[in-house]
């Protein structure tokens, strides 16, 4: 299942964002990124929520992010 | 030896502390936020979880802005360098620990000047007032310390807090002697800048400190490896990572953690009022005694925090500190890194012997404390 990746700039912005996305229901684990692929700080969350519900949920909880991304996580 | 000198740090820790941070270097002790091995996220999810807990045990909404510092003198001094610029004039209490007045007369050297606001001991609306008539229009930054770490009087925080809000002025508070005594909520008391020692109150590892910064700080005073944007060549803005350069103390950390649940366990209200019932049978003990000097009123709640200073009559108070380490006793005598709280207290030639208990005193510490000083004072 294809999933949604969120890029941060901070790793406590990264277990914030996981936090709040479980809070709200959706799945979600912190990785780190390795070589090319790391974005920011180098930690991502990996959710199989959509980006709409992504952007409402870290957005309500002031959750500051880079990008969000389609991708294996 | 009977340990009277927790304004200087607390001693001993609890169990519960110790555990925290011998489990921290046992089993996880790994670099947090640098590396995506197991023991690392495990590293960093304790990390969050400390700044967490210190961000709700001071009222602060954005976990992001609780900034683990080594002391908090490096909590004062961030805060001081990074907001102050030439031209800038700040109001200091008279009570002020070297941690402010050294970093302010630095900051004098660059162009900003500062004012010292008398304190008027158990008279809010004076000190107030003592701040009122000194702000000027270049006034950016109010700078008062909670408790002060000689004479034990609180400060009128709140009163203060209003006034710089009333003229839009920043306010930073040293929660040295007072964070794990005192309530603290920096949304509700309008503190834009909490600076803890959290080896103190907090009965966390010394090495540890908190700056809590609500308001922006313009610019850093120490710069690195923050595991975060490597590859840009400048500090990153996010908070906490901008004033977090460099491998933190976890372990420290953890402590601090695990500190704020003895305290939280305890109930802050129950350690102070158990202090302060303390330091005023100490207080009753030594006005008895014809040959001691006491500098304050006594020490009721809430004017004052679980501090002491007092003389011996034709003594030295590094004298009477060294009779009372023979005794067994630990105080802490001389000028406390404070001489201006001295000036004000008019002790600034002798120092004055300090008792600060904790929650490891107890009745008979006191008793036996008493009666020591009935001895080295004949």
């Amino acid at each position: 299942m294809e999933k949604n990746i969120i890029n941060t700039g901070s790793i406590t912005y990264a277990i914030r964002g996981r936090d709040a996305l479980r809070a709200n229901g959706c799945k979600a684990y912190m990785f780190r990124k390795s070589g090319k692929d790391a974005v920011g700080c180098g930690y991502s969350v990996s959710t199989e929520c959509s980006e709409e519900k992504i952007i409402k949920v870290l957005n309500n909880y002031g959750v500051k992010y880079i990008s969000i991304v389609a991708g294996e996580g | 030896m009977r340990y009277l000198d927790n304004a200087a740090t607390t001693f001993p820790k609890p169990p519960s502390v110790v555990t925290a941070v011998n489990n921290c270097l046992k089993f996880y002790s790994a670099n947090p936020g640098r590396s995506g091995h197991l023991l690392s996220l495990r590293a960093a999810e304790s990390l969050y979880k400390s700044r967490k807990k210190a961000a709700e045990f001071f009222g602060c909404k954005n976990v992001e802005n609780v900034i683990f510092t080594l002391n908090c003198t490096t909590a004062i001094n961030f805060v001081l360098k990074g907001i102050l610029n030439p031209g800038d004039h700040v109001i200091c209490s008279s009570f002020e620990h070297n941690a402010v007045v050294r970093p302010m007369n630095e900051l004098v050297k660059k162009g900003v000047s500062y004012d010292i606001a008398h304190v008027f001991m158990g008279d809010p609306v004076a000190t107030r007032n003592s701040f009122e008539a000194l702000i000027k229009d270049n006034t950016k930054l109010i700078v008062c310390t909670h408790a002060s770490n000689v004479s034990g009087a609180v400060m009128p925080i709140k009163e203060i807090s209003e006034l710089c809000k009333e003229y839009g002025i920043l306010f930073m508070v040293d929660a040295a002697q007072s964070a794990g005594v005192l309530p603290i909520d920096v949304t509700n008391m309008g503190i834009d800048y909490l600076c803890v020692a959290s080896h103190k109150g907090l009965y966390a590892p010394m090495g540890t400190g908190i700056l809590i910064a609500t308001a922006p700080i313009e610019r850093t005073i120490i710069e690195g490896g923050t595991g975060t944007m490597s590859l840009l060549d400048l500090q990153p803005d996010m908070l906490p990572d901008r004033f977090e350069s460099g491998t933190i103390n976890l372990s420290g950390i953890v402590g601090v953690s695990s500190g704020i649940n003895f305290v939280k366990s305890k109930g802050i209200s129950n350690i102070y009022s158990a202090e302060i019932k303390l330091v005023s049978m100490l207080y009753d003990g030594l006005r008895r005694n014809n040959n001691v000097i006491l500098y304050t009123d006594y020490p009721k709640a809430p004017d004052f925090v679980p501090v002491l200073s007092f003389n011996i009559r034709g003594q030295h108070s590094e004298d009477v500190a060294r009779s009372l380490n023979d005794y067994g006793i630990a105080v802490r005598a001389g000028l406390h890194c404070a001489p201006l709280a001295h000036k004000t207290l008019g002790t600034i030639n002798t120092g004055t012997v300090r008792v600060s208990p904790s929650v490891y005193t107890n009745v008979t510490d006191i008793e036996y404390f008493i009666n020591c000083i009935k001895k080295v004072s004949k």
